[in-house]
C-alpha cells in the first residue's frame, strides 16, 4: 500500500499570540514549532496501516516554508518512510496549501490512503483536507475516531453532532481526517531520531506540482487579538438581589438576554 | 605423612579445584558485561571505607541487634579461621601448629578463640530466634540461611567436642586456656571413656570440622553466601560520594547503539557484583517507600530477579552469546516495578554491603524510553512540554517570570552584575503554591541586600525530570542549553529552592562543562542567619516538623542547615518524625513520580503525611516544591488543612523577619 499522510506546521499550543506590524498575520518571532496534534493521529494511523501491510510505504507530504521541514522529521522520526515538501510562502491560504499537496500526490505512482487531521489548532479551519480530496476527486471521511480495513476499503466510525457517531464505508482510494481518540501516537524512539536525520525529504517547488500565487484566493486583511479576559463580578445582597442584579447585568452588560 | 595426610589431600584438593572453577564461572561473568565502570579513583579513601565497614562492620551495625549478630559471627570467622588453617596445617603435616608465636602469644590466641566459639555459637542461636521466630517482613524465608546457619553451628559445636575430647585425652599446655572447651570436657568426662577412645573421638570431630569447612567452598558460589567473598571488593568499589551523578551517555559516539540496558549483560561488572554482595537482609525493602505502600517494587527482589537473570542466561554470556540473552523485563522484573521507583535512595543508604539500585533502574528506564518509546502513557505529555516549552508542565516560556511581578526582580539581562544567581525552577515559575515560595525567598534575599537576578525567559527546565524517568537524550538537551546560558553570564554562584535543580546543576552539569558554586536555599538562608544580615524576630507558637527532601538529605546530605534555619524562629518548637536524615521516608515525587500516577497500591504521600500529623506539630516544613505539593495534598487528604500547614522554610523566615 502507497500510504500518505498531510501535516502542518502549527505553533506550539501555550503559545502567547502576538500580531505581526501590518496586523496581517501573527509575529512568529521566538515561536515553538510543532506538529499540529491532529495530524500527529494522521501519522501513528499512517505507520500503524503500514506496519500491518508488509511491503507498505507511508509518506509524508506538507506544503509551506522551509521551517515546516522540521515537522516532517518528527513524523520521520516517529517512523514515516519518506517526506515530501512543497515550498509555498507563509502567507499561502488552506486553497493554495491544498492543491499544492493534491499537486504533488498525482506526481506520485499511485496512492491507497491518505490520512490528515481533522483540523490544524492554528487557525482551525478544517479545510485543506477536503480540498486535497476533491483536487484528487476521491472520497474523504472527516473526523475520524475509529477504522476497520477492509479488502476494498475502509470502514470509519466517524462523529457527528449531539455526541453520536456514524459508520461510514469508502473505497480506496481515500482520505481519512483524523479526531482524537483514533489512537495514542506513539513517542518516537532514540534509534528512530538518528535514523530520520538522514532521511530523504524531497522538495518541489509550486511550479512542479501546478500552482502559483493565482491559487491564493483569501487575503488577510486585518486581525485582531480577543479583548483580555476581565476578572470575575461577584454579586452581593439577598438572593432576589442578586437575581435582579444579575439579569440586570445579563440585560445591560453582556446583552444576551 | 600419615592417612590423614592423603586423605586431606584428596578432599581439600577436588573441593578448592571445584570451588575455584564455580568462582572462576562468576568472575568471567562478571567481565562479559557491556556496561562501564570506572571504580580505582581514590585508592586511599577506599582502603579506610573496606577497613571501616568490612573489618569494623560500621555499616552492618546501624542495625543494633542483626549487626551484633552479624558482627560476632563476622570476628569469630576471622579468628577461628586462624584455627582452622592450623588444622590444616597439623593434618598435612603431623605434629605442625601455631604453637611458634610464643607461649603467651599462642595461649591468648587460643583463649580467644574459645570464646569466639561459645558467641559465635550464640549468635547462630539469636539468628535462628529471629528467622524462625521473629520473622522480620524483609527477612523473608531462605533455605539457603536455614542450610547455612546450620551448618555454622555444626562448626561451633565440633570444635568444642573436638578440644573437649582432645582435652581429655591429651591434657594439653595450654588447656587452662580454653574455659569453654574446659567445660565441654568437664562434661564429657562423665561418659568415661578410655583416653584413646578421646583422642579417636577428638579427631572425628577434627574430620567433621574440616569437613563442613570444606563443604561451605563449595557451597558458598552457588548460594546467597557468596556475600562473604564479595561483599568486601563491594565495598571497597563502591561510588565514593554521596553525591553520585548519574552516568551520561555520550550520544556524540556513534558506535553506542544501545541506550540504557535491555539485557542483563547491557549493565555492568560492578550491577554483577552487587548481585553476587545481596545477602537478602531484607533492609532496602523495610525502608522502601514504594515497597511499603503496596507497589510491586521490592529493592531486594529487583536485585534477586536480576541476579536470577544472569544466572538464567549463564550458558549464552560465557559462550559469548550475548544477543541471545532474554531481556530484562520479564515475568518477575516487570516495567511497573521499574516505574515505582522514587529515586529516593533510602535502599541504597540502608544496604550494609553498599549496592547501588538507583543506577539500574536508571539504566533498566533508559533502555524502555530511548529504545523502546515504553513509559506510563502520561509522560508522553512532560516530554513534548519539555521539549517545547522546557518545563514539564504545559505553561509557556514567555510567562517564566511571571511568578516575580511587581518585586523589581532584574533579570541577568538587565543586569548580569550580582552576587548570586538565583534560579527559579519550573515549579517556583508556574505551579501557584510555589510561587508564593519563591516570592518569599526573593524578600528575605531583598531584606539581607544580596544583589542577585533571575534568567526570567532564559532559563529552561534543568532536564532533571526527564533524565531520571530515562530520556537522557532530553535531559543533555536542555541541560546543554542551560550551561550555555549560564556561561554566557559567566555565572559563578546559584542559589535555588529546588532540591532537584539543586542536585543535577551542582552535580550532573559539570559532565557537560557546567561549573558553578551552587547553594540550597536552606544552606544561603542558614549562611544569612549566622552572618546577621537575616534577624528573624516574630515569634511562631507552633510546634514544627520538618521534611526531609531526598535529594537535599539522602543525595547531597544536607540536613542540619535546614534545622539551622528553622531554629533561628525565636521560641520555635521543633520536632522531628520518626524517621528522618538518612531514614526519612520519601513524598512519592521524586525519579520522575510527580508526573506518574499512582495507580497501584496506596498513596506515598498520605503515608508520608500521617507520620508527620503523628508528630502533632501545626506546620510540616518543606524545603523542596515537589514535597511542598505532595505533602499538602496528603494533608487535604487526611482532611486537616484546617489545623495543619505545610511551609517552605522560607516563608517562615520571610514572615517573621521585618
Amino acid at each position: 500500500m502507497n500510504i500518505y499522510v498531510c501535516i502542518k506546521q502549527v505553533p506550539d499550543t501555550e503559545t502567547k499570540i502576538k500580531l505581526n506590524a501590518d496586523q496581517n498575520g501573527i509575529d512568529t518571532t521566538g515561536i515553538k514549532w510543532i506538529v499540529s496534534p491532529y495530524d500527529e493521529l494522521a501519522i501513528e494511523e499512517a505507520l500503524r496501516l503500514r506496519d500491518k501491510n508488509p511491503g507498505s510505504t507511508a509518506t509524508v507530504v506538507s506544503a509551506g516554508p522551509v521551517r515546516v521541514v522540521e515537522a516532517m522529521r518528527t513524523a520521520l522520526a516517529m517512523g514515516a518512510d519518506s517526506a515530501i515538501h512543497v515550498d509555498l510562502p507563509e502567507s499561502a491560504d488552506n486553497n493554495w496549501v491544498a492543491k499544492s499537496i493534491a499537486g504533488a500526490l498525482k506526481k506520485e505512482s499511485k496512492f491507497d490512503v491518505i490520512f490528515t487531521g481533522k483540523e490544524a489548532i492554528d487557525d482551525g479551519a478544517a479545510q485543506v483536507s477536503q480540498l486535497v480530496a476533491e483536487y484528487l476527486g476521491i472520497p474523504s471521511v472527516t473526523v475520524v475516531l475509529g477504522t476497520e480495513y477492509l479488502p476494498s476499503g475502509v470502514r470509519c466510525k466517524r462523529e457527528i453532532e449531539g455526541g453520536s457517531f456514524e459508520m461510514v464505508e469508502a473505497s480506496f482510494p481515500l482520505l481519512i481526517a483524523a479526531q482524537k481518540g483514533l489512537n495514542e501516537p506513539r513517542y518516537a524512539s532514540l534509534p528512530n531520531i538518528m535514523k530520520a536525520k538522514k532521511k530523504e525529504v524531497k522538495t518541489l517547488k509550486p511550479s512542479d506540482v501546478g500552482t502559483s500565487e493565482a491559487d491564493q484566493k483569501i487575503r488577510y486583511k486585518n486581525f485582531q487579538l480577543p479583548p483580555p479576559k476581565q476578572a470575575g463580578k461577584k454579586i452581593s445582597g439577598d438572593p432576589a438581589a442578586q437575581a435582579k442584579e444579575l439579569v440586570r447585568l445579563l440585560h445591560e452588560e453582556a446583552k444576551v438576554v | 605423612m600419615t592417612w590423614q595426610t592423603y586423605l586431606f589431600l584428596v578432599l581439600a584438593g577436588s573441593t578448592f579445584s571445584y570451588s575455584g572453577y564455580r568462582f572462576s564461572l562468576l568472575y568471567r561473568l562478571m567481565k562479559n558485561h557491556q556496561g562501564k565502570a570506572n571504580r580505582l579513583d581514590r585508592i586511599p579513601e577506599r582502603i579506610l571505607t573496606t577497613i571501616a565497614n568490612v573489618l569494623g562492620q560500621k555499616a552492618v551495625l546501624k542495625k543494633r541487634a542483626a549487626g551484633i549478630m552479624h558482627a560476632t559471627i563476622f570476628w569469630g570467622f576471622l579468628i577461628i579461621t586462624v584455627g582452622t588453617l592450623e588444622q590444616f596445617a597439623g593434618t598435612l603435616y603431623q605434629g605442625a601448629s601455631f604453637e611458634f608465636i610464643g607461649e603467651g602469644a599462642y595461649s591468648a590466641l587460643v583463649m580467644v578463640q574459645d570464646i569466639l566459639t561459645l558467641l559465635v555459637l550464640l549468635a547462630v542461636g539469636y539468628a535462628f530466634y529471629r528467622r524462625l521466630i521473629i520473622r522480620p517482613e524483609g527477612l523473608g524465608k531462605s533455605k539457603d540461611a536455614t542450610i547455612v546457619l546450620t551448618l555454622t553451628g555444626s562448626l561451633m559445636i565440633s570444635i568444642l567436642l573436638m578440644n573437649g575430647f582432645h582435652i581429655l585425652s591429651a591434657e594439653p599446655w595450654y588447656q587452662s586456656s580454653m574455659p569453654i572447651s574446659r567445660l565441654v570436657a568437664y562434661f564429657l568426662k562423665d561418659l568415661g571413656l578410655t583416653p584413646e577412645f578421646n583422642g579417636a573421638l577428638s579427631t572425628l570431630f577434627k574430620w567433621v570440622h574440616m569437613s563442613i569447612v570444606l563443604s561451605f567452598a563449595i557451597y558458598i558460589p552457588s548460594s546467597k553466601h557468596l556475600h562473604i567473598v564479595a561483599a568486601g571488593p563491594n565495598t571497597f568499589l563502591k561510588t565514593l560520594p554521596r553525591e553520585k551523578a548519574m552516568k551520561p551517555i555520550p550520544f556524540e559516539d556513534e558506535s553506542v547503539q544501545q541506550y540504557g540496558a535491555a539485557k542483563i549483560t547491557d549493565l555492568s561488572w560492578k550491577d554483577a557484583l552487587d548481585y553476587y554482595s545481596c545477602t537478602e537482609c531484607g533492609r532496602c525493602q523495610d525502608v522502601c517507600p514504594a515497597h511499603n505502600t503496596g507497589k510491586p517494587l521490592t529493592p531486594k527482589m529487583l536485585i534477586l530477579d536480576l541476579k536470577n537473570n544472569l544466572y538464567h542466561n549463564k550458558e549464552k554470556i560465557l559462550a559469548g552469546k550475548l544477543e541471545e540473552v532474554s531481556p530484562i523485563i520479564d515475568q518477575h522484573l516487570t516495567e511497573d516495578v521499574i516505574w515505582a521507583c522514587t529515586s529516593c535512595r533510602a535502599c541504597e543508604i540502608a544496604c550494609p554491603v553498599f549496592i547501588e539500585h538507583t543506577d539500574k533502574i536508571y539504566d533498566i528506564r533508559r533502555n524502555l524510553v530511548m529504545m523502546e518509546s515504553k513509559f506510563p502513557a502520561e509522560v508522553q505529555t512532560v516530554f513534548k512540554n519539555m521539549e517545547n516549552n522546557a518545563s514539564p508542565w504545559a505553561f509557556a516560556s514567555s510567562d517564566r517570570g511571571n511568578w516575580a511581578e511587581g518585586l523589581n526582580v532584574k533579570t541577568m539581562a538587565e543586569d548580569s552584575q550580582v552576587d548570586v544567581l538565583l534560579w527559579v525552577g519550573c515549579a517556583g515559575s508556574y505551579d501557584d503554591r510555589n510561587k508564593k515560595v519563591l516570592r518569599a525567598f526573593a524578600s528575605i534575599l531583598k531584606k539581607a541586600n544580596v544583589k542577585f537576578a533571575i534568567l526570567g525567559t532564559e532559563e529552561q527546565c534543568t532536564g532533571d525530570p526527564a533524565r531520571r524517568i530515562g530520556n537522557e537524550y532530553l535531559y543533555q538537551t536542555l541541560a546543554k542549553a542551560n550551561i550555555e546560558t549560564l556561561n554566557r553570564y559567566q555565572v559563578k554562584k546559584i542559589v535555588t529552592a529546588c532540591p532537584h535543580c539543586f542536585n543535577t546543576i551542582k552535580n550532573e552539569y559539570k559532565d557537560f562543562g557546567g561549573h558553578y558554586e551552587v547553594h540550597h536555599h536552606s544552606q544561603f538562608i542558614a549562611q544569612l542567619v549566622t552572618q546577621g544580615k537575616i534577624k528573624p524576630t516574630k515569634t511562631l507558637d507552633e510546634s514544627v516538623t520538618f521534611h526531609d527532601s531526598c535529594y537535599l538529605g539522602r543525595w547531597n546530605s544536607v540536613y542540619e542547615q535546614p534545622r539551622a534555619v528553622l531554629q533561628s524562629l525565636p521560641s520555635i518548637n521543633l520536632v522531628e518524625m520518626k524517621s528522618n536524615h538518612d531514614d526519612s521516608m520519601c513524598c512519592g515525587a521524586g525519579g520522575g513520580r510527580m508526573w506518574m500516577e499512582e495507580k497501584i497500591g496506596t498513596r506515598i504521600n498520605v503515608k508520608r503525611t500521617e507520620q508527620a500529623l503523628e508528630t502533632r506539630a501545626g506546620i510540616v516544613a518543606s524545603s523542596c516544591p515537589f514535597c511542598m505539593t505532595m505533602l499538602t495534598d496528603g494533608v487535604k487528604s487526611k482532611e486537616m488543612q484546617d489545623k495543619v500547614k505545610v511551609m517552605d522554610i522560607a516563608e517562615l523566615i520571610d514572615q517573621s523577619t521585618p
